[in-house]
């Protein structure tokens, strides 16, 4: 089970690079020169999008999150709220909204005029509908609640007339406008929302007010989605009026990496996602134009947990923080797309703050770090304390493609300072049952997204029900727990960032958390005649404002 | 005659159902002492950000937190009515997923065969009847090379070349007549080759034969010679190794498959193996017990028509009434030499 998958996937690889051989030779390579950007946008056109996976339900709130499902679902439903690249908020269904001073009663104003694609319309009741089943889902039916909402403050939402609705909480939540633009909160018809589980689990059957709509499913294999023409409520944001230029898009699923590419590069299709960043060079010279949106959330690093030894002792977190050189991660694992990590999350969240100087590269302090906390080096150059070796295991991240080859790297360089370090490989199934929520696990691998600062308060510590203990201290940190309560419970989002500012500088001078790189979980191979397509905050593609050229 | 047909193929089929019915278990048990469900695993994805309380009551839903018994009594319960349950991994109905999925792999499965024994036949021709040189050479090394190059390096070959390079057929849409049938031509090769080892070396025997050595002296020609005096007699080996062949043809597409972007058994597997997906596994490895019973049994059956020295005798079993000295082919199992 554990080694199933990979050494499949390697051998596909040296088959496609034989294949690929021998097709240069053969000369039937059809490289196509880049076209120029037409600045006047097409309307009409088939858009074909290569996907590694259909993922697995379409039960809306059960897959809305999916790096795969999200994909469609972005496409075939609205949000009441935008979210840009940067972590910036806009209007989209909700026109406007006015909060209260302790942040416990939202009001939503929504645009009117929305229709679902069954010809519905979207109005408050339908929001209200919405805002419930992603509260609370239905779990003896079956559905999900949505991870990130916060449920656990949700009182309600009435509408007040046909186009406002209040919405209810029992504590100040900050993130709860933030939460609407994000990938799980997705506007679908009271209807759709009313059906048993394993009818909404049939895609066709799942209505939404996007700018396309479902036109068929063969599952597990292709979705094919139309225009809709009536469709005039794009994010202000985006800057698009009326219907989507493209008549179709057809999401297909092709697992081997390098026929996505292929297919793009002979002109079959015209996204390819995922490819390896090794590739990526390669396919940029073959004049395919590379996107890597990054999503907002936590940067790619180690959650350390301080209850197990040797992360236990501060001075050898921090020496794992020195330890490693995310420059040559950098520059060996990816591609000058990829960012250097200068916090704990990712640049482009709005609070997010330079914390680079606190983890900053330097081996020969990671080395005086490991001798004054006792930490000696014997003959075969592994550092003991107590007979007892400074040994380590990293779970490379199943969700993140070029994990393992991180990990590789961490390996060679945490090796040169004297530690003996394991890599154990596993699928996403056995990751999910021997890594996550292990308490033995020394470092976990994070990949979060998330739209509102307020969400890291949930993983800092144990104080409330549900809150994950990245780095098993419990309650055991006084300042990080003020801290995590403070974030949880702001009403005012200047004070807030502030102090997420000292969070961050908290969590990495303590070395509770070691930073790689920003996260680019979602990566588009496109041909070069496709133009004006958006990615939101979570690095979703949006086609409502694409066309194609030529 | 009839009779004993009837109790042979009776008797076969309560074989079967046995054997269906231990897959059926074997699999629940395989699946059930692996650690984890799909369900947990699915909502286990960090980005979810679900507690471990919502986790368990989506469990719940599924049955999933049932001692093994019962959920082996209930699923076991559904499956002799004939209801396949609904997939844990896309919440749709097994028995729809399977049905859809079937179509595509019987068609490919089809066509790979008939690949198969199309070149199969033509390389046996090849080393009897083309000039030394090149039967005994080309000819003869071709099913060693078919079998040693794996099927997805033929399959990315033929991808790369024929639909990136000529446009023959595109990824978009493998059902295709050219997408099956390029598909077919990677499943079939490695097959064609077990099948053209055992015909080529039953035509060896055969045409050592001295009535192959009359029929020559009396002129006929090469390609009569093969059709109305070879392929019989050889035939009834190949038809052994085909029987076996079917299952490997089950076998092999789920590579193919997953190659060629086709949504068949295969790729279900592939992913019902991948997340757990118990009833998905447990419908299609009945269905492939189903099969490869089946098509044992309908070989059984032909035997005594390709060659009318076996015979069903009245036990019900098929007998050979050749001569004792006679020297025969590989018999199956079930053909006893009286």
């Amino acid at each position: 089970m554990t080694f199933a998958r990979r050494p499949r996937r390697r051998l596909l690889g040296l088959a496609s690079a034989l294949a690929v051989g021998a097709l240069l030779l053969s000369g039937c390579g059809a490289a196509s020169t880049a076209a120029p950007a037409d600045a006047e946008p097409k309307t009409g056109g088939d858009l074909v999008f290569l996907i590694d996976s259909l993922g697995a339900t379409w039960i809306p709130n059960n897959s809305s999150i999916s790096s795969y499902q999200g994909q469609i679902w972005g496409n075939v439903t609205d949000k009441l709220v935008y979210v840009d690249a940067e972590g910036n908020l806009s209007p989209w269904i909700a026109e406007s909204w006015d909060e209260n001073a302790d942040k416990t009663q939202f009001t939503l104003h929504l645009k009117s005029g929305v229709t679902f694609s069954d010809g519905t319309p979207l109005d408050a009741a339908a929001v209200v509908a919405n805002l419930d089943i992603w509260a609370k889902g239905r779990p003896d039916e079956g559905i999900n609640r949505i991870g990130l909402f916060p449920s656990a403050n949700y009182q309600g939402a009435e509408a007040v007339d046909a186009t406002t609705v209040t919405v209810s909480f029992s504590a100040p939540t900050l993130s709860f406008i933030p939460t609407l633009a994000y990938h799980g909160s997705i506007l679908l018809s009271p209807e759709t929302l009313a059906l048993p589980a394993d009818q909404q689990a049939d895609l066709t059957k799942d209505i939404g007010s996007g700018p396309f709509v479902v036109e068929k499913v063969a599952e597990g294999d292709s979705v094919v989605l139309k225009m809709r023409e009536d469709y005039d409520w794009g994010p202000e944001a985006v800057g698009h009026e009326g219907a989507a230029y493209l008549d179709t898009i057809t999401y297909k699923q092709v697992a081997e990496p390098t026929l996505r590419t292929a297919s793009v590069e002979s002109g079959q299709a015209q996204v390819a996602y995922n490819a390896s960043p090794q590739d990526l060079d390669a396919l940029k010279q073959e004049g395919l134009t590379v996107e890597t949106p990054r999503y907002l959330g936590f940067v790619n690093g180690y959650a350390l947990n301080t209850s197990v030894a040797p992360f236990d002792d501060i001075k050898v977190r921090q020496a794992v923080q020195h330890g490693i050189d995310r420059d040559e991660i950098l520059s060996t694992v990816y591609t000058s797309d990829w960012h250097a990590a200068e916090s704990f999350f990712q640049s482009t969240v709005p609070e997010s703050t330079d914390h680079t100087a606190d983890f900053a590269h330097d081996p020969e302090a990671a080395a005086s770090l490991l001798d004054e906390a006792g930490w000696v080096k014997g003959a075969d150059g592994v550092r003991t304390k107590d007979g007892k070796k400074l040994s380590l295991t990293l779970y490379p991240n199943p969700y993140l493609q070029a994990s393992q080859s991180v990990d590789e790297l961490v390996d060679q360089q945490l090796t040169a300072l004297g530690f003996e370090v394991n890599l154990e490989t596993y699928d996403v199934p056995t990751y999910g049952q021997k890594v996550i929520g292990n308490a033995t696990v020394p470092a976990t691998e994070i990949t979060r997204s998330f739209v509102d600062v307020g969400t890291v308060a949930g993983v800092l510590t144990s104080q409330k029900r549900g809150d994950e203990d990245w780095f098993r201290l419990g309650t055991s940190d006084a300042t990080l727990n003020d801290l995590s309560t403070r974030i949880a419970t702001a009403t005012d989002r200047e004070a807030r960032a502030k102090v997420a500012d000292e969070l961050q500088g908290y969590v990495l001078d303590q070395a509770y958390f070691v930073p790689l790189t920003q996260i680019v979980q979602r990566v588009y191979v496109q041909a070069p005649e496709v133009s004006g397509v958006t990615y939101n905050g979570l690095a979703y593609a949006s086609y409502l404002n694409a066309w194609l050229n030529g | 005659m009839l009779r004993t047909y009837g109790r042979f193929a009776l008797r076969r089929t309560g074989q079967a159902v046995v054997v269906v019915l231990l897959a059926y278990l074997f699999t629940f048990v395989v699946i059930s002492i692996l650690p984890g469900d799909p369900v947990t695993s699915t909502l286990r994805n960090p980005d979810n950000g679900f507690t471990e309380d919502d986790i368990a009551r989506i469990v719940a839903y599924y049955g999933l937190d049932q001692p093994w018994w019962v959920q082996l009594g209930s699923s076991l319960g559904r499956f002799v009515v004939g209801d396949l349950g609904v997939s844990l991994r896309s919440n749709l109905p097994v028995s729809g997923l399977v049905l859809d999925a079937l179509g595509s792999t019987l068609s490919l499965a089809a066509a790979a065969l008939l690949v198969a024994v199309v070149l199969a036949v033509a390389i046996a021709y090849g080393t009897q009847f083309l000039p030394p040189r090149w039967g005994q050479g080309v000819l003869r090394s071709l099913p060693s090379l078919f079998l040693s190059v794996p099927n997805f390096v033929i399959g990315l070959l033929l991808i790369h070349v024929f639909a990136f390079g000529l446009g023959l057929f595109s990824m978009i849409d493998t059902e295709t007549p050219w997408g099956t049938f390029f598909a077919a031509v990677a499943l079939g090769i490695p097959v064609s080759a077990q099948l053209a080892e055992v015909l080529i070396a039953s035509l060896d025997h055969e045409s050592r034969q001295e009535y192959v050595a009359v029929a020559r002296s009396r002129g006929l020609r090469s390609g009569a010679l093969f059709l109305r005096h070879l392929v019989k007699p050889s035939a009834l080996p190949t038809v052994t190794v085909l029987a076996l062949i079917v299952g490997e043809l089950l076998g092999g597409a789920l590579i193919t498959e997953a190659i060629f972007g086709r949504v068949g058994i295969g790729t279900l597997v592939e992913s019902a193996v991948a997340s757990q997906d118990l009833p998905v596994l447990q419908a299609v490895v009945s269905l492939a017990a189903i099969v490869f019973v089946v098509v044992n049994l309908l070989a059984d059956l032909a035997y005594p028509l390709l060659d009318p020295r076996v015979a069903v005798g009245r036990s019900g079993r098929p007998v050979s009434v050749a001569p004792r000295d006679e020297p025969t082919t590989p018999l199956r199992e079930e053909v006893s030499i009286v």
